[in-house]
């Protein structure tokens, strides 16, 4: 079975906007929704582990990130429709046939995510009584929601890396059918590239965490004293180093240990070589701001800076994830080249809402802000 | 044909849609109404300086952030996942013609999203007109979601000049658009006054805020219900023929229409002579009473909406079973199994012997399915291929022996020739069947597979025929 044949043709009556639109939306959906998702992913286990052994400003600092999660899971479910509804309409011919082989474990992304987000309430609402608030049987749930969250991502993990590799669809689909049917019951664990990618992820996600940490202490946390800033940098930096050497065992291990040779060709060429090379840089930048900033307990700046460069290591990783998935889908299919028929009226109706929106939000968080003040 | 199909044991893939479809939409609609109710009774509040019922609606708010932003968004979420998985095809086809529908329904819901979480979080810490006006923010980002969507799912029922002229706009102002607003938003408004009840009956202790709940909610319950009729209406005025047809022909859809009508009056009486006429009725057996009855006509009437569309996912675009309808001829000369992107690839590999050599496309022998070949196959093997047929062209609606509408049952006792004129003419032999989309040799296979899963005619029947009468 050649998986070219399993290829649906692209459609002629066209894509409704600009492949370059597409690809801005589904890149920038996805670094926003990485923020919030970077955050329960490895943040959760992190609040947990803290608020069951940590010292006192570990417990405070847990027990800050946890009530916090519900606004964070809610946020990051949100942005994740955006990469979602761009990734169906640009990529459609290899998303679909993908989720369909695993379409149990995609459908399981769903009942995890419910309990997954209940308890991380339940732990959340726990918590306005004080620490003591939260009894063992609540605990122990939270940790649930926190391995759910971990298990929701290796099934991304899985679905990604299946789409892009159709070499690995003939296998799962004569391993996995009946009658021709698919069974839904294929996960790509054969696939080298999905441990790394997983793993990657998780390492960024250690990384956004530490940063969280210095932008609470600095703008939700304004009272929260010197000696618990102290320990907020501390931590965060220790946190961001072990973030960083997990994302560069994990990403040689990816590059070098997974790539095959056409596509470690293409991104070590001129001119991708220099994405591939800022992708693995990046997160040195937020480091060595961490690193060098002092002790004092009110470096707003360098929080802010270290926030921004954290989001940029997002951003740049989705654009090298990005241009790694157009060359590995390259002999299937030139996506970019799809024919394109414009909705312009709709285009333009969506970017004025969107700007509108921005505005709304913007006021409301104003409101508040002053409430705050 | 387009995609892999899935295979859901006894349910069928699409009953998954269906399924999620109704336990979101029960939430969904309770978004929205809920929303309205929040921001005006808090206003009321305020204006009557009533503490006790703000701190009733405060509660009332908890109940509603964990109901509605996770069960219901994750369920929204579900139903992506599931259209996906269980109709690729039609999926793709709305995402292309509606993206940016679906792109700016996402900005309300970031609305929404944020007004909710700060209306609820700062209950005590925003000055009254803020709350309020952020209560407002909510309710209105929500209803303009309502509207939003329901342009996209009224399409699938009726894409009206669409067809003709195919845009965004003439697709989303769709003649059902209208009615399913009407319909909708009523649903809203019934439906959060029925939640309203359920929470305020288990959780208020004193009588006189009980009543006063009960009372204020009436008006916007009933108002929701005659919208739903009216909205019904229009609906029905607006149903293609075939869909019209249906109604009046599926017996299991008769009846359910005829519950629809029995519950929707019954919650409407309810309503009066409880809540509106005497809101000292409102204990919790009553309100429980009403919910079930309300979320029972509503569960009939998404399931009846879905149900109509037969034998389309979206009316005269693409077919049940995955196909566009201008391929059906194309299928008919060339085969099922060999236009299916996964079908063919996969009788390739099982059975080579029916392959032939047929030209050459630059450096490479391009093979297609011989039809007679398929014909020469042991009865085993013949009937195996068959059962590949059934799951791209029938699986959507049906079952095969056991389970949803199961067509093993549905042909007990026929005889081959009969199976195999009615796959020849399905949509003779039902007029909401989609046409058959293979070759008379396909035929042959699929009937071969259908009679090794059709059991006999049942013995002991006396109908008065001697060949029946055995």
């Amino acid at each position: 079975m050649e998986p070219q044949m399993l290829i649906e043709p692209a459609s002629a009556a066209g894509v409704p906007a600009p492949m370059w639109f597409i690809e801005f939306f589904k890149v920038l959906g996805f670094t926003l929704h990485a923020v919030p998702m970077n955050l329960w992913y490895a943040g959760l286990l992190i609040a947990l582990w803290l608020h069951l052994g940590g010292n006192e400003h570990g417990r405070r600092f847990a027990a800050r990130l946890l009530r916090q999660m519900p606004i964070i899971v809610a946020y990051g479910v949100n942005l994740g429709i955006v990469p979602l509804l761009f990734v169906q309409l640009g990529y459609h011919q290899f998303f679909y046939p993908a989720t369909i082989l695993m379409a149990w474990f995609w459908l399981a992304i769903v009942g995890l995510l419910i309990p997954a987000y209940y308890g991380v309430y339940l732990y959340a609402w726990a918590l306005r009584d004080g620490h003591e608030g939260v009894a063992g049987w609540k605990k122990l749930v939270g940790w649930c929601a926190a391995l759910f969250f971990i298990a929701i991502g290796f099934l991304f993990a899985n679905g990604w890396s299946l789409m892009e590799h159709v070499q690995r669809w003939p296998e799962l689909f004569n391993a996995h059918n009946i009658a021709g049917a698919a069974l839904g019951t294929a996960l790509n664990t054969g696939d080298p590239t999905l441990w790394p990618r997983w793993l990657l992820m998780f390492g960024l996600a250690l990384g956004t965490t530490a940063v969280w940490v210095l932008v609470d202490t600095a703008w939700l946390n304004a009272g929260c004293g010197d000696e618990y800033r102290r320990w907020a940098w501390s931590f965060a930096r220790k946190l961001y180093t072990a973030g960083m050497i997990w994302a560069a065992a994990a990403g040689a291990w990816y590059v070098f240990g997974t790539w095959p040779p056409e596509l470690r060709a293409t991104m070590f060429e001129y001119p991708m070589v220099i994405l591939t090379v800022l992708t693995a840089l990046a997160p040195g930048l937020p480091w060595l701001l961490m690193m060098t900033a002092g002790w004092c307990p009110a470096k707003r700046a360098t929080v802010a800076a270290a926030a921004v460069a954290q989001f940029g290591v997002l951003g740049i990783n989705a654009v090298s994830r990005q241009i790694v998935q157009n060359v590995n889908l390259r002999d299937y299919g030139d996506v970019l080249a799809q024919p394109t028929d414009v909705q312009w009226s709709p285009l333009v109706m969506f970017l004025l809402v969107f700007v509108l929106g921005l505005a709304v939000v913007g006021w409301m968080i104003a409101q508040i802000r002053r409430c705050d003040a | 044909m387009h995609y892999p199909w899935w295979y859901v044991p006894h349910l069928t893939a699409p009953m998954l849609i269906a399924v999620i479809s109704v336990v979101h939409v029960l939430v969904s609609h309770y978004a929205v109404g809920g929303g309205l109710f929040l921001a005006v009774e808090v206003q009321h509040a305020y204006r009557t300086r009533d503490r006790s019922y703000l701190d009733y609606l405060r509660r009332h708010a908890a109940f509603f952030i964990l109901l509605t932003v996770v069960f219901g968004a994750i369920t929204g979420v579900g139903i992506w996942w599931t259209i996906g998985l269980a109709s690729p095809l039609a999926t793709e086809v709305l995402i292309r013609t509606f993206v940016f529908g679906w792109a700016t329904e996402w900005v309300f819901f970031v609305i929404e999203l944020t007004a909710a979480l700060i209306f609820y979080y700062y209950w005590t810490r925003l000055p009254q007109k803020t709350h309020v006006a952020i209560g407002w923010i909510y309710a209105l980002a929500a209803w303009i979601s309502l509207v939003l969507i329901t342009g996209i799912t009224a399409f699938m029922v009726n894409p009206g000049g669409w067809l003709d002229r195919p845009n965004f706009w003439t697709a989303f102002f769709n003649p059902q658009f209208l009615p399913q607003t009407i319909a909708r938003t009523g649903g809203a408004l019934l439906l959060s006054s029925l939640y309203v009840y359920l929470h305020a009956s288990l959780t208020i202790r004193e009588e006189r805020l009980r009543d006063m709940v009960a009372a204020r909610s009436a008006r916007p319950a009933l108002l929701g219900a005659v919208l739903i009729s009216l909205g019904g209406l229009g609906w029905y005025y607006f149903l293609p023929a075939s869909a019209k047809a249906a109604l009046a022909s599926a017996a299991a859809l008769n009846v359910l229409v005829v519950l629809i009508f029995a519950l929707t009056v019954v919650v409407f009486f309810l309503l009066y002579l409880g809540p509106y006429r005497n809101p000292g009725w409102l204990s919790p057996g009553f309100a429980a009473s009403l919910c079930l009855f309300g979320i029972a006509a509503f569960s009939t009437g998404e399931f009846i909406r879905e149900a109509v569309r037969k034998p389309f996912v979206v009316y005269n675009v693409v077919l049940g079973n995955q196909v566009f309808p201008d391929e059906v001829p194309r299928l008919q000369q060339q085969g099922y199994l060999e236009g299916g992107v996964w079908t063919k690839p996969f009788v390739a590999e099982r059975y080579p012997q029916v392959m032939v050599e047929e030209w050459i496309e630059g450096p490479r022998m391009l093979k297609r399915i011989d039809g007679s070949r398929l014909l020469k196959l042991p009865p085993k093997d013949r009937a195996a291929l068959g059962e590949v047929l059934f799951q791209y062209h029938c699986n959507d609606c049906h079952a095969a022996r056991e389970g949803y509408s199961a067509v093993g049952p549905l042909l007990r006792g026929k005889s081959r020739d009969m199976v195999l004129q009615t796959v020849q003419h399905l949509e003779a032999a039902q007029f909401f069947m989609p046409a058959w989309a293979g070759t008379p040799e396909e035929a042959e296979l699929m009937t071969d597979y259908l009679m090794s899963i059709s059991p006999p005619r049942l013995e002991g029947m006396r109908v008065g025929t001697r060949s029946a009468d055995k």
